[in-house]
């Protein structure tokens, strides 16, 4: 009777990319997520006469543009860290890390700013509900980036990262890049889509 | 089994709308097809637990055959065929019912937590319950399309009456509407269906099915009751009205006119917002004033301006006609409202 | 069949190391069982609560619960049924099985695999921890609808948290298994040779994936109406309280088929081995597993008939069409038995029962399925009936099955065929006496969730009659345990093939499994492995290829 030697099975087990699987997978749990929040926001929005309401006006778009630019660029630089990675130079993923991190620390410090403008407050309506729940759950999702982009520069650091081994790194910029395009969603939803 | 099967046969309510007669025959429908089905199935599942127990000694496999593309397929065509078959029956009977004829009978239904009201709204009347003490009872004349409108104070509540086979949401903000078309006389027993909290299971209602006639006298006798109210009129410029389990301790006020009145109200209602309204009348067309709302357990003391010397109506904006009355101001004639 | 080799027998460690090494294992076997303690004692204290519902409702007329403690009660029956029995339970066996079934040393994440158990208890209890605190549990059951769980004090806040802590594990736990299955099955071990419990497996898991942060969102919406002023749900202000009942029963439909997918699997394991045959059509089931799961995200609104709000002929067509898969796997079940050599060991038995349950429980559905009929059925007892054919008469008989078929794999010893057979029809009796009059109350107009009934209104003979069926349930579930503690007093006696007729990779390997499995994997070459293993110890040939 023939079986199979254990240590190929393993081999087997090693070469695979699980936490990459599993970071696609939570993320497309953490879409269905934002998901709930954004039909709801089209459920009111079809309903309503005045969007956004006269109460709220129509929102000052300077400053969450920057925020766009923010993101969309520390996107671009974690995935040429990436790419710096998988092809051996660690130094150059190490920098570009930093300034992905540093990159997301300025969105939310603009933030926080952005939302010290602003005229109405949580409890003034649906509107302002949907608005500070939707990007205030972004927002605790770009802390949630940052941590996890700070545990794969510790692991850097520490030499767990190299270019046979960086899967760490794919997984953090996936669900980097996810973060990104929710917060694209939510530019578009709150200040590009709307009567100016 | 059987028994049981027979007795969920025997077991439906005569149905009392010509709305529910249609529900009641697709029940018996469906139940003819999931009779066939459940038959069908259990019989061979226990045809196969008869005849294919294994005989002793015999350690042998069983035959080591397994389905054909062909057989599965067949398997979905068999379901589909059912569902195909019953989903018409469904639709006309859905159809059916959920028309909205034109009617003159027009009754808006107000859920509250946790009782119902109901305002006639060609004839002007309001009918109430009282929580933990008395259901609403509401009468309809038989064998005309009663169109209700209905809408919730509070949380989701749901009307309910078994025997005319329906029960329709009543929401806060999302009004809905229907057609009832009574054909049966009778007393029939209705309820709220949808949990609401605490008083839940006490919420009940009463529908009668009486004769156009029967129903003329019971809206006069309802108006009479309504401008019949009257009390004593209070000595001094001060009033003190107090909430509980959502009801006024008094469905009647009267105040002295050219006056001011100090108002205190007494919320004992832990948790539950209250305020105190007057109004024109059971129309609401024109408020002349308005408490602020709080919630119990909690007291407070406001001013009512002077009114003109009438009777109004009086009600906790929150929980609308369920929490009402009558508010006099001097010594009106009876019957005559505020202007 | 040298699969496991013989091994010294290891000393007992004290009683503290023991302890410690159970609470901080990685070994999905002893999660798995880990799984299973704490999913049968969350059993027992919804059971429990389920007793003194039963015991009100005898008579008309308050005796045991006050109202007030009534409406706590149903709501965490409910809730911990739901949450932290059936769908841990059946995470339990998933935890158990999957890696010996497809060949793999333990789960892709086993450091995440105990971190979605131990969230388990936490949230458990933190919704039980309800019960302490001023005003009690949250009291708005188990679907919480808005705005009735906007009101309501600390318990409602606990309730709300114990459900996201029970979530994050679902999804963590969801997102292993398909993990586990997509990337570490062994080699041969192809996607159609998967034993059809990993496809049932793998199909809740995606259905988890998906739809539990959808759960979450309602409960993060809930919380910041309750204590962050938004409005969400407050039709006064501009919010709606559809939004609440279409956020929740996005999940919660999903949520049904979670409940259920993995019992129709585990039934489907069962039947080939005790009919000496294969499952009849492997691929059509899997088939259908796939069709349920997409149609079960098109379904969600038929449980918002009544609310006036829906697009009524279409969700009653899609969820009419649920019932065509369904009906393939009634087919595939009949057809496995057919002409084959049947035992009836006890988990062929509620196996068996649970066919014949779970189909009444399916065909009561299609009553609710057309919307005029839902209008006079909803909200009623007829819906209790219905959950409880399902969740009861289908998941909880199939969990019966799989926990007597798989206990001599897990501990290496048999649980007592008679007491087993004296369990199944105690259980069968008990459960139609308590579940089936549901159906004539709801007729009757009896509506669910009522702490209390008029007596004029002809529901109390029936009341009575479900009170001592519940009863008999509950001693049904005596006899379980009962038999579950003599049953490990025994010495280890299964051998590796426990049943002598089984088919998957898990029965290749000692009765319980060492740590790491396997010593030497068997080649996968089909669906049957063990059963290939079986006929070459025989000298016969197996069969080639995939099925």
């Amino acid at each position: 009777m023939s079986a199979t030697d254990l240590q190929v099975d393993e081999r087997a087990v090693r070469r695979t990319s699980s936490p990459v699987m599993g970071m696609v997978l939570f993320v497309a749990g953490e879409a269905m997520f934002f998901a709930a929040f954004f039909a709801g926001y089209f459920q009111f929005r079809s309903q309503a006469k005045v969007w956004p309401p006269a109460s709220v006006g129509t929102p000052e778009i300077s400053i969450p543009a920057v925020l766009t630019a923010i993101l969309v660029t520390s996107s671009i630089v974690l995935q040429l860290g990436l790419r710096a990675v998988a092809r051996g130079r660690v130094a150059t993923f190490e920098r570009l890390l930093l300034l992905t991190i540093l990159l997301g620390v300025c969105f939310l410090a603009l933030q926080a700013y952005d939302y010290s403008q602003l005229t109405f407050g949580i409890k003034g309506g649906i509107y302002p509900s949907l608005f500070y729940v939707m990007t205030g759950l972004h927002m605790a999702h770009v802390v949630g980036g940052v941590v996890l982009l700070s545990v794969v520069g510790a692991q850097t650091l520490t030499g767990q990262i190299s270019q046979r081994h960086h899967e760490p790194v794919e997984a953090a910029a996936i669900y980097w890049h996810f973060v990104d395009i929710v917060w694209l969603g939510l530019f578009t939803v709150y200040y590009v889509a709307v009567p100016r | 089994m059987a028994v049981a099967g027979a007795c969920l046969a025997g077991c439906t309510q005569q149905p009392a709308t010509e709305q529910a007669q249609e529900t009641h025959r697709l029940f018996y429908i469906t139940l003819a097809l999931a009779t066939l089905v459940f038959v069908g199935v259990e019989g061979a599942l226990l045809w196969a637990i008869v005849r294919y127990r294994r005989r002793r000694a015999d350690e042998d496999e069983g035959p080591q055959w397994h389905g054909t593309n062909r057989m599965i397929l067949l398997f979905f065509l068999i379901g589909t065929v059912i569902v195909a078959t019953l989903y018409p029956f469904g639709e006309i009977t859905l159809a059916r019912v959920e028309q909205n004829p034109q009617s003159p009978e027009v009754i808006d239904i107000t859920g509250s937590q946790w009782q119902w009201s109901a305002f006639y709204e060609n004839e002007g009347v309001v009918v109430s319950g009282k929580s933990f003490v008395r259901p609403l009872v509401m009468e309809v004349p038989v064998d005309e399309p009663i169109h209700i409108h209905i809408v919730s104070n509070d949380v989701m509540h749901e009307f309910f009456v078994p025997a005319f086979y329906f029960m329709r949401n009543a929401m806060p903000g999302h009004p809905n509407d229907f057609t009832w078309t009574p054909n049966r006389l009778g007393t029939f027993q209705g309820q709220c269906a949808e949990y609401c909290g605490l008083g839940h299971y006490q919420m009940r209602f009463v529908v009668r099915v009486v004769t156009p006639t029967d129903f003329m006298a019971w809206v006069k006798q309802e108006r009479k009751a309504a401008l019949s109210i009257n009390c004593p009129q209070t000595s001094g410029a001060s009033v003190h009205i107090t909430a509980h389990n959502i009801s006024w301790d008094t469905n009647c006020i009267h105040v002295p006119a050219g006056t001011q009145i100090a108002l205190t109200i007494t919320n004992d209602d832990g948790g539950i917002d209250h305020n105190f309204a007057i109004w024109n009348g059971i129309d609401t067309a024109h408020q002349f004033f308005a408490s602020g709302k709080f919630p119990g357990v909690a007291t407070r003391t406001e001013t009512i301006p002077t009114l003109q010397p009438g009777r109004y109506y009086f009600q906790c904006n929150v929980h609308g006609p369920a929490m009402s009355g009558v508010f006099i101001v001097g010594n009106p004639p009876s019957g005559q409202k505020g202007s | 069949m040298a699969i496991t080799e013989a091994r010294p027998v290891a000393r007992p460690e004290p009683f503290g190391r023991r302890l410690l090494s159970w609470l901080t294992t990685t070994d999905h076997k002893r999660i798995g069982i880990l799984y299973i303690i704490n999913s049968l004692a969350f059993f027992v204290i919804a059971g429990i609560f389920a007793l003194l519902m039963r015991t009100e409702l005898a008579r008309p007329g308050q005796q045991l619960l006050s109202p007030r403690a009534y409406d706590q009660v149903f709501t965490e029956h409910g809730t911990l049924m739901i949450f932290l029995f059936i769908f841990p339970m059946l995470a339990a066996f998933g935890n158990y099985l999957v890696p010996l079934q497809i060949g793999a040393l333990d789960m892709a994440f086993p450091r995440i695999n105990a971190l979605s158990f131990w969230l388990l208890p936490v949230g458990g209890l933190t919704v039980l921890s309800g019960f302490l605190v001023k005003g009690g549990a949250g009291a708005s059951g188990w679907t919480a609808f808005a705005p009735l769980s906007v009101q309501g004090g600390a318990g409602m806040d606990l309730w709300i948290l114990g459900i996201v802590i029970v979530g994050v594990s679902s999804i963590l736990g969801a997102i292993n298994f398909i993990v586990t299955i997509l990337r570490m099955r062994a080699p041969g071990m192809t996607m159609f040779r998967m034993p059809i419990f990993c496809w049932g497996v793998l199909t809740t898991s995606l259905l988890v994936a998906l739809a539990a942060p959808v759960l979450t969102a309602a409960m993060v919406m809930l919380f910041a109406d309750r204590h962050l002023g938004t409005v969400f749900f407050d039709a006064s202000r501009g919010g709606s309280p559809l939004l609440y009942q279409n956020t929740f029963w996005f999940f919660g439909h999903p949520e049904v088929y979670i409940l259920i997918l993995t019992a129709w699997a585990i039934v489907s394991e069962i039947l080939p081995v005790f009919s000496g045959k294969p499952l009849f059509g492997y691929r059509g089931v899997v088939l259908a597993f796939l069709m349920i799961a997409t149609l079960s995200f098109t379904v969600w609104a038929h449980h918002m008939f009544v609310t006036g709000a829906v697009e009524l002929p279409f969700f009653s067509a899609t969820t009419e069409m649920i019932s065509i898969p369904t009906g393939v796997l009634f087919f595939n079940w009949l057809a496995t038995l057919w002409k084959g050599k049947l035992r009836f060991e006890p988990p062929m038995m509620f196996a068996l029962g649970f066919i014949g349950l779970f189909l009444v429980g399916g065909i009561d559905g299609v009553w609710q399925a057309a919307p005029a009929m839902d209008f006079a059925l909803h909200d009623t007892y007829w819906v209790v009936a219905h959950i409880h054919y399902v969740l009861f008469g289908g998941t909880v008989f199939g969990i019966m099955a799989g926990l007597f078929f798989w206990f001599p794999k897990i501990t290496g010893r048999y649980l007592s065929r008679k007491l087993g057979i004296w369990q199944f029809w105690v259980q069968f009796v008990g459960f139609n006496l308590t579940f089936f009059p549901m159906h004539i109350l709801g007729l009757r107009g009896m509506p669910r969730r009522v702490a209390d009934y008029a007596a004029n209104r002809g529901w109390t003979g029936l009341n009575t009659l479900e009170t001592v069926g519940a009863y008999i349930i509950a001693i049904s579930m005596v006899l379980f345990f009962v038999n579950v503690f003599v049953s490990l007093r025994k010495p280890r006696e299964a051998p590796d093939d426990a049943w002598g007729t089984s088919n998957s990779l898990e029965w290749a390997t000692s009765s319980p499994p060492p740590p790491h499995n396997f010593d030497r994997l068997p080649e996968v070459h089909s669906l049957r492995p063990v059963r290939d293993l079986r006929l070459a110890a025989q000298g016969l040939a197996g069969e080639e290829g995939s099925s």
